[in-house]
C-alpha cells in the first residue's frame, strides 16, 4: 500500500496532493430506558485525496474502494482545476515527516468480548433506572473505536498512525408530573477500556442529580458574581473564545480581523488561554494534524492579551503567521479544516475558598448543558448550579442560563483558580463536519457581573 | 449475494443491504467558486434475527465479508428480543426518483447554476456574502432478505445549500436553507428570486410592540410548528410514551384546518422512493385528518414493539440500525390565499424564519425561538423588517385554533411541504 500511495502521488499533476487512508473498527452499545437499542461492531475503511491547484482551488475525492488510487488523484485534480482563484493559494511550509506511531493499550478494548461491553452499559443503566421511582428514562452508551490512518503528501510526508478512543455516556431523566429534569456525564480518552470501567458511582451521581433537580427552584434572574467549575470554564473557553481564534473565520473577513487583532487586550493579567494538541492521552491530542503539521501548544491569550490563533497551512500562509497544527478532519470523508485540539484556561493562583469567600450572593455554575454563540454574543445553560450565599455553596438551582458579550465577560474574569484539570468528558466539536474529539481544561474561574436568565 | 446465503443457514431472519452512492459537490465561498468534491460511498449493512434476538453490523470493506458475518452474529447473540419480521416481496407504488438530467449534469453546469443563483441576489444586495453548495448524486439501494424481498432502486438527489449574510454595522441579515429534489425542476431559480425579494423587503425596518397579536408563519417559519409536530408523530417517541399524542389515535387534537400526511410516493421529491430502507413498500400515510389524529410513522422495530405494522418509515445511514423518520412531510394546503391572509391582519407578525429550531424539549410540543427574519404587518400590508423578536409556545395548545391555512405552499428543507399558517393570537416578545 505504501508504494501504491507514493506512486499515485508522484503521478499527480496538481501543485500539492495528499492522500489519507483510514481503517476503523468501532463497537457501540446503547441502552435507552429498559431497552437495548443496539450492541454492534462495524468496520469502516475508506480514503480521501485532496489536490490543490494554486491558480484554481481545492479538489477533494472520498471513497471506500481503494484499488485505483491513481484515478482518484486524477479526479481530485480535475475538481481542483474547476475553481479560479484571483490570487494563488499558498501553503505555509512545514517540515517533511516520516513517522510510524503504533499504540500499545494496556487494557486493549479490542480484546474484550462484546458481551462484556454490553454488560458495562447495562450495569450502569440498571443503576440509574433502579435509583429512584422518579427516574423515568435513561440512556447509557459504551463506544470504542480503533483507527489506523496513513497520511502522505507530495512533499514527502508519510505518517502511519494508530488512534484509539474509548467513551461512555450516562444520562438520567427524572419526572414528577410535567416537571422533567435531566442529568448526564461522560468519560472519554485515547486509552484502554479500564477508563470506562468502575463508573458505578458516576451513574448514581447522575441519577441523584436528576432527582434533586426536580426539587430545585428556578434561579432568580439578575446580575451575579459567578464561579464556573472547571468543566464549564473549559467549554466556555472552547465555545465562546476558541472558535473566534480559528483563522478560517478570520482570514477572509476584514470585520473579524479587526475584532481579533493581535495585541488586543481581552482580559486581566491573570488570564491565559491556549490550545495544545500534545497533551498525553487527551481527546484532542495527535502528534501531527491531518496536514502533517506537528502539534504543539499555541497561546491564544497570554496575560490578558491576544497573542495567537489557530491555523491550517492555507490560513497561516494567507495571514503570514506560522502554522499551528490545527488542520483536522472528522475521518476520511472530510478534508481538514481549522479546528481546536485541547483548549484550556491556564492554572492561576486563587484557591476555591478564597474565590468564594467574599461572595455574599452569587451562582456556582457547573458543566455545560447547551448553548449558542453568535460572534461575540453567547448564551450557555449550565447542567446544574448552586446559589452561593455568604461565601458558601448553598441550594441547588435549575435553568441557569449565562448570557452576555464575550469581550465584556472575559474582562470580568477576576479570579483564576489553582485547581486546573483537563476534562475527561467526551468533548466533541460539531463545526462543519460533525463530531470531532476535543478536550477542554480549566481551573475554577470567577466572573463578576454576569447576566443570569431565569424567572 | 453470498452473505445472505451464509447467514440464512445460521439465523431465522437475515437482511442484507448494499448502499452505493456517488455525490459531486461544487462549493462557493464568499461569492466565489472555491472547491469541488466527489464522494463515493459503498457499504453493506446486515441484520439478523437469531434465536429471536436482533443483531446489526455494517462495513465499507469489501474484503471483510467474514468479519461482517462474525460481527452480526455476535451482535445478535447479545441483542434485544424484538418480534419483528422482515417483509417479503411487496408491490411498490410507481414513483419517479431518478432523472438522467441530474445524474449526468456536467460539473461545469453546476458551476453555472451557482452563478445563476448568485446573480439575482447580488443585484438586490451587492454587499451580500454567499456560501453555496450544489450537489448532484446517484444513490442506489439494494436489499435482500430471507423472506424473498429483492429490492434495487436508484435515486438522483440534487440539492442546493445556501447561506447568505449581509452585515452593515450592527445590522445583520442571515438567510440559510436548502432546496432538494430528485427530478430536474425547470424553475430551479425560483428560490433565488424569492430570497432576493426577501432581502429587498428587509431593507425597510419597522418596530413592533410586545404583546398578543396574530402571527403569520411563512412555510420556512412554519417549521417552528412542524419540528415539534414531527417529533410527536415519530413512532419511537410514541412507543416510549414521550409523545403527548401517544395513545390518542381517533381524538381531535388540532384545528380542523390541520391535516398532515407522510407521502413518499410523490414524483421527484427529495424524500420519495418506492420502498423504505427496510424493504417496506411506501404509501400515502395520513397521520392527521382535519385535526383528528390517525396514526404515526413507524419502522419495523418500533412497529413490532408497539404491536402495529410498519408505515414504511424505516430510515438508515450505513452505520446505524434503521429508525423511524418521515419521508416527505406534507401539511396540507387550505383554501385561503396568502394575499387575503395578509390583507385581513390589522397589526401582526410575519415569521419568515426562526433560529434555534429543535432546541429544548421539542417532543413535549414546546418551542422557544428567536426569529432570524420577521416582518411587521400593519393595515393589511407587510411594512418592514422587525428585529430582536422572539416567540414561544406549545403546539398542542396553539394548533387547536388556527385562523387560516394558505392555498400556496412551498417545499423547504429537502422534504417538508408547508403552507402559510395564521395563528390568531400569540404572545410576541420584542425589544420595544
Amino acid at each position: 500500500m505504501r508504494q501504491k500511495i507514493r506512486d499515485a502521488i508522484k503521478r499527480s499533476k496538481a501543485d500539492y496532493t495528499e492522500i489519507r487512508l483510514e481503517d476503523r473498527e468501532a463497537t457501540n452499545v446503547i441502552f435507552r430506558g429498559k431497552d437495548l437499542e443496539t450492541a454492534d461492531a462495524v468496520v469502516d475503511s475508506g480514503g480521501i485525496v485532496r489536490c490543490l491547484v494554486r491558480s484554481g482551488g481545492w479538489g477533494v475525492v472520498t471513497f471506500n474502494d481503494r484499488d485505483d488510487l491513481q484515478s482518484k488523484v486524477g479526479q481530485a485534480y480535475e475538481c481542483a482545476r474547476l475553481a479560479q482563484s484571483e490570487e494563488p493559494i499558498e501553503l505555509a511550509p512545514i517540515p517533511v515527516s516520516e513517522d510510524h506511531l503504533p499504540v500499545h493499550l494496556e487494557h486493549d478494548f479490542r480484546q474484550v468480548p462484546l458481551s462484556e461491553k454490553k454488560g458495562l452499559a447495562e450495569g450502569y443503566n440498571q443503576i440509574i433506572l433502579g435509583h429512584s421511582d422518579r427516574i423515568v428514562d435513561s440512556m447509557t452508551r459504551y463506544h470504542d473505536a480503533f483507527s489506523r490512518v496513513i497520511s502522505a503528501n507530495s512533499e514527502g510526508t508519510f505518517i502511519e498512525e494508530e488512534r484509539p478512543m474509548i467513551t461512555a455516556y450516562v444520562v438520567a431523566r427524572a419526572r414528577q408530573g410535567e416537571n422533567v429534569q435531566q442529568a448526564f456525564e461522560s468519560r472519554s480518552a485515547q486509552t484502554g477500556i479500564d477508563f470506562v470501567q468502575g463508573l458505578e458511582e458516576l451513574a448514581v451521581t447522575v441519577a441523584q442529580r436528576a432527582v434533586d433537580l426536580l426539587d430545585a427552584e428556578t434561579v432568580v434572574g439578575g446580575r451575579y458574581p459567578v464561579i464556573l467549575n472547571p468543566g464549564l470554564a473549559g467549554v466556555f473557553a472552547h465555545e465562546a473564545f476558541g472558535h473566534l481564534s480559528e483563522s478560517d473565520f478570520v482570514y477572509e473577513n476584514p470585520k473579524a480581523q479587526e475584532m481579533m487583532v493581535l495585541g488586543r487586550r481581552f482580559g486581566q493579567d491573570i488570564l491565559t488561554i491556549f490550545d495544545d494538541g500534545s497533551v498525553p492521552g487527551a481527546r484532542g491530542t495527535h502528534k501531527y494534524d491531518d496536514e502533517g503539521t506537528p502539534s504543539d501548544r499555541t497561546d491564544l491569550v497570554k496575560d490578558g492579551v491576544l497573542v495567537g490563533r489557530l491555523h491550517s497551512r492555507e490560513t497561516a500562509a494567507k495571514m503570514g503567521e506560522p502554522p499551528t497544527g490545527n488542520a483536522r478532519a472528522t475521518g476520511y470523508r472530510y478534508p481538514p479544516i481549522v479546528r481546536m485540539t485541547n483548549t484550556a484556561i491556564e492554572q492561576g493562583q486563587t484557591s476555591f475558598e478564597e474565590m468564594i469567600g467574599d461572595i455574599k450572593l452569587g451562582v456556582y455554575a457547573c458543566n455545560m448543558f447547551g448553548g449558542q454563540t453568535a460572534l461575540e454574543n453567547f448564551s450557555f445553560s449550565s447542567a446544574y448550579a448552586y446559589m452561593i450565599r455568604d461565601g458558601q455553596v448553598a441550594e441547588l438551582v435549575k435553568d441557569v442560563i449565562l448570557a452576555g458579550n464575550l469581550f465584556t465577560t472575559l474582562a470580568h474574569i477576576d479570579a483564576v483558580g489553582d485547581d486546573f484539570e483537563w476534562s475527561i468528558a467526551a468533548g466533541s466539536c460539531g463545526k462543519g463536519q460533525g463530531g470531532l474529539p476535543v478536550a477542554m481544561g480549566a481551573p475554577h474561574i470567577r466572573i463578576q457581573d454576569v447576566v443570569i436568565g431565569g424567572k | 449475494m453470498e452473505i445472505l446465503d451464509r447467514l440464512t443457514a445460521q439465523a431465522e431472519q437475515v437482511e442484507v443491504v448494499e448502499i452505493h452512492s456517488e455525490v459531486t459537490t461544487v462549493g462557493y465561498e464568499a461569492n466565489r467558486l472555491k472547491s469541488s468534491r466527489v464522494e463515493e460511498t459503498r457499504g453493506w449493512a446486515v441484520r439478523v434475527v437469531k434465536d429471536g434476538r436482533l443483531g446489526f453490523s455494517a462495513s465499507t470493506d469489501a474484503s471483510a465479508a467474514d468479519k461482517l458475518v462474525t460481527n452480526v452474529l455476535e451482535s445478535a447473540a447479545y441483542g434485544d428480543e424484538v418480534p419483528l419480521s422482515f417483509p417479503g416481496p411487496q408491490p411498490a407504488p410507481p414513483v419517479n426518483t431518478f432523472d438522467r438530467t441530474i445524474s449526468e449534469l456536467p460539473t461545469g453546469r453546476l458551476v453555472e447554476i451557482g452563478q445563476e443563483i448568485l446573480a439575482p441576489i447580488l443585484e438586490v444586495e451587492p454587499e451580500a456574502r454567499i456560501t453555496l453548495e450544489l450537489e448532484r448524486g446517484v444513490e442506489r439501494l439494494s436489499l435482500k432478505n430471507q423472506a424473498g424481498a429483492e429490492i434495487d432502486f436508484q435515486r438522483s438527489p440534487f440539492s442546493i445549500n445556501y447561506e447568505i449574510s449581509r452585515i452593515q454595522g450592527d445590522d445583520v441579515v442571515i438567510l440559510f436553507g436548502v432546496e432538494g429534489t430528485t427530478t430536474w425542476q425547470d424553475d430551479y431559480l425560483a428560490f433565488a428570486h424569492r430570497l432576493a425579494d426577501k432581502l429587498q423587503l428587509a431593507k425597510t425596518s419597522a418596530t413592533l410592540r410586545s404583546g398578543r397579536m396574530p402571527v403569520l408563519f411563512a412555510p420556512e417559519g412554519a417549521l417552528v410548528l412542524g419540528v415539534p409536530l414531527v417529533a410527536g408523530l415519530n413512532g419511537k417517541n410514541v412507543y416510549t410514551q414521550n409523545s403527548p399524542m401517544a395513545g390518542r389515535v381517533g381524538e381531535k387534537l388540532f384545528d380542523a384546518k390541520i391535516s398532515v400526511v407522510d407521502d413518499a410516493t410523490l414524483d421527484g421529491r427529495f424524500g420519495s422512493a418506492p420502498y423504505d430502507d427496510e424493504g417496506v413498500a411506501h404509501y400515502r400515510n395520513v397521520m392527521i385528518a382535519e385535526g383528528v389524529l390517525q396514526g404515526f410513522v413507524y419502522d419495523l422495530k418500533t412497529a413490532a414493539q408497539s404491536g402495529v405494522e410498519s408505515t414504511g418509515n424505516g430510515s438508515r445511514s450505513l452505520f446505524s440500525p434503521p429508525s423511524p423518520s418521515p419521508t416527505n412531510l406534507v401539511l396540507e394546503s387550505g383554501d385561503t390565499s396568502l394575499a387575503d391572509m395578509i390583507a385581513g391582519i390589522d397589526e401582526g407578525l410575519y415569521v419568515d424564519n426562526a433560529l434555534g429550531l429543535g432546541q429544548g424539549n421539542v417532543v413535549s410540543g414546546a418551542f422557544s425561538n428567536s426569529l432570524g427574519l420577521a416582518f411587521k404587518i400593519e393595515g393589511g400590508e407587510i411594512v418592514g423588517r422587525v428585529k430582536d423578536v422572539s416567540i414561544a409556545g406549545n403546539i398542542y395548545e396553539l394548533l387547536q385554533d388556527v385562523a387560516a391555512v394558505s392555498r400556496e405552499s412551498e417545499w423547504i428543507y429537502y422534504n417538508y411541504r408547508l403552507p402559510y399558517i395564521l395563528l390568531p393570537d400569540m404572545n410576541v416578545v420584542t425589544k420595544e
